[in-house]
């Protein structure tokens, strides 16, 4: 009986995962879902044994960022670049064909034990589109028994009786929905906004964490409002904003695509009344730091929330379709070529994932900005499609206003110094 | 005594997103007095859960410029 009583205490209580770093340990909660960061002495407290040699080291004590991770907190695998659906902005120019050479069941099976030794918490699945992919279910219930949490993102569009059966092994479930009726096809090039809706209501049907992720573009920016309130009428538990980025077939569509600096700076305030008048939890794209630090929130609380901005090879990882491992989803394949099933051996090499790794060298405006690091230079992917991946995000209100101020006024020249 | 430590942050959720590392930004309405009464919760619940299997402890990249 008391042998009973304990075995139901226990799995109430459920396992933590947890994995030792510098600044002291990340500690995985599965109720309320969270990761969350203690200093070494609290490590201690909850029984995690001593740090040694990543320890040595007493001013690392509860530092977040003086060095990356010991491993990523999540890994973003793009399991196929197969997709019929043909989306104008794909920022993997996803095909019907896909790409040569992708991986299979078996190789992302490999990864998935590489990530796991690594102590990796989460995986976000994606494509492509994931859902065509008939072992897609096999390989979340392997991540869930190497301990880890696989996540997904679907358009909704093909192959939802997949997702469907194998809803209960995924964290969290969200469905591409760029716009309400006539706006999705403005934004996607395609009409399917039917085919998502009925998705999402498919998929709440049968799993509570069920949320969408709402490219923004200027197209949509007007309309988040009425998004969140159409999240909120589906009883889904989160939005998720995603910046328009300049890769795959977004690359050429993205002048007409990208957000204006208006609507960068009107940003925050729409998302924050939206969440207040809706009630919903809203999620933002990394990239979008910059334009949350432009309203100066409350330093201490960024951090306290893990909000950082780019964290592409330390916080998170990415593979595409062939198993190559990218700093993100965006960004090419790293010089080193390190495939997703070798991470660790390349993930303490010194010159892995430059010019991700390397954003304190930092040009103004952001090496004086108070938020530089957390934000960490914003995008790096954006700043890439304008010239250089080591400069200053150039949509950062705060890089508009010093560009602008150094720009000389209309109808004048700037005058040459003379040499001396 | 032993000190208790301290949380440094707490990132809330599970990121489906496979471009980006999503940020729940709702706390920023709540403020900073909501995430100050939600740290001891989730401290009790860390001490409360079981502990699991550790990962070996690896060595991390050195340190940023």
């Amino acid at each position: 009986m008391i042998a009973a009583l304990r075995a139901l205490r226990d799995r109430a209580r459920g396992p933590r995962k947890a994995r030792l770093e510098r600044f002291g340990a990340i500690v995985q909660l599965v109720r309320p879902r969270a990761l969350v960061f203690v200093d070494r002495a609290r490590a201690r407290v909850l029984g995690l044994r001593d740090g040694g040699a990543l320890w040595a080291n007493p001013a690392d004590d509860g530092v977040i960022g003086r060095a990356p991770l010991a491993a990523p907190l999540e890994a973003h695998l793009q399991l196929t670049n197969r997709c019929d659906v043909g989306c104008t902005g794909c920022y993997t120019g996803a095909s019907p064909g896909g790409a040569p050479r992708e991986y299979g069941l078996a190789d992302w099976k490999r990864a998935i034990d590489e990530l796991a030794r690594m102590g990796v918490f989460h995986l976000a699945l994606g494509g492509g589109e994931s859902a065509i992919l008939p072992w897609l279910g096999e390989l979340a219930a392997y991540a869930r028994g190497r301990g880890l949490v696989p996540n997904l993102t679907t358009s909704g569009l093909a192959h939802l009786d997949n997702v469907l059966a194998h809803a209960d092994l995924f964290g969290q479930i969200n469905v591409s929905l760029d716009g309400l009726g006539a706006t999705y096809a403005k934004v996607r090039g395609v009409d399917g906004f039917a085919r998502a809706d009925a998705a999402l209501a498919a998929l709440r049907a049968v799993k509570r964490e069920i949320g969408i992720n709402v490219v923004v573009t200027r197209h949509n920016f007007d309309e988040l409002g009425a998004i969140f309130a159409y999240a909120r009428a589906h009883r889904l538990n989160e939005v998720e904003l995603l910046r328009f980025k300049p890769s795959g077939r977004g690359a050429a569509a993205y002048g007409a695509m990208a957000c204006t600096d208006a609507q960068h700076r009107a940003l925050l305030p729409t998302i924050l009344a939206g969440a207040r008048r809706h009630r919903l939890r809203v999620r933002v794209d990394c990239s979008y730091v910059p334009m949350l630090a432009h309203h100066q929130p409350d330093r201490a609380l960024l951090a306290g929330l893990a909000v950082y901005g780019c964290t592409a090879g330390n916080f998170l990882v990415a593979a595409k379709a062939t198993g190559a491992a990218t700093a993100c989803s965006f960004a090419p394949p790293d010089p080193l070529r390190p495939r997703i099933d070798e991470l660790a051996a390349h993930w303490t090499r010194p010159d892995a994932f430059i010019p991700y790794r390397a954003w304190r060298e930092a040009l103004e405006p952001c090496a004086s900005c108070s938020y530089h690091d957390l934000c960490r230079g914003g995008c790096k992917v954006v700043s890439g499609h304008a010239g250089d991946p080591t400069a200053p995000d150039p949509e950062c209100p705060r890089v508009v206003d010093f560009r602008r101020a150094e720009a000389p006024p209309p109808g004048t020249r700037r005058r040459s110094l003379p040499v001396v | 005594m032993r000190r208790q430590g301290r949380i440094l942050a707490i990132k809330w959720g599970v990121n489906p997103n496979s471009s980006s590392l999503g940020v729940d930004v709702t706390f920023l309405l709540l403020g900073a007095t909501a995430l100050a009464m939600a740290t001891p919760v989730i401290g009790a619940l860390l001490r409360w859960r079981r502990p699991g299997a550790e990962p070996p402890a690896t060595s991390t990249p050195p340190a940023l410029r």
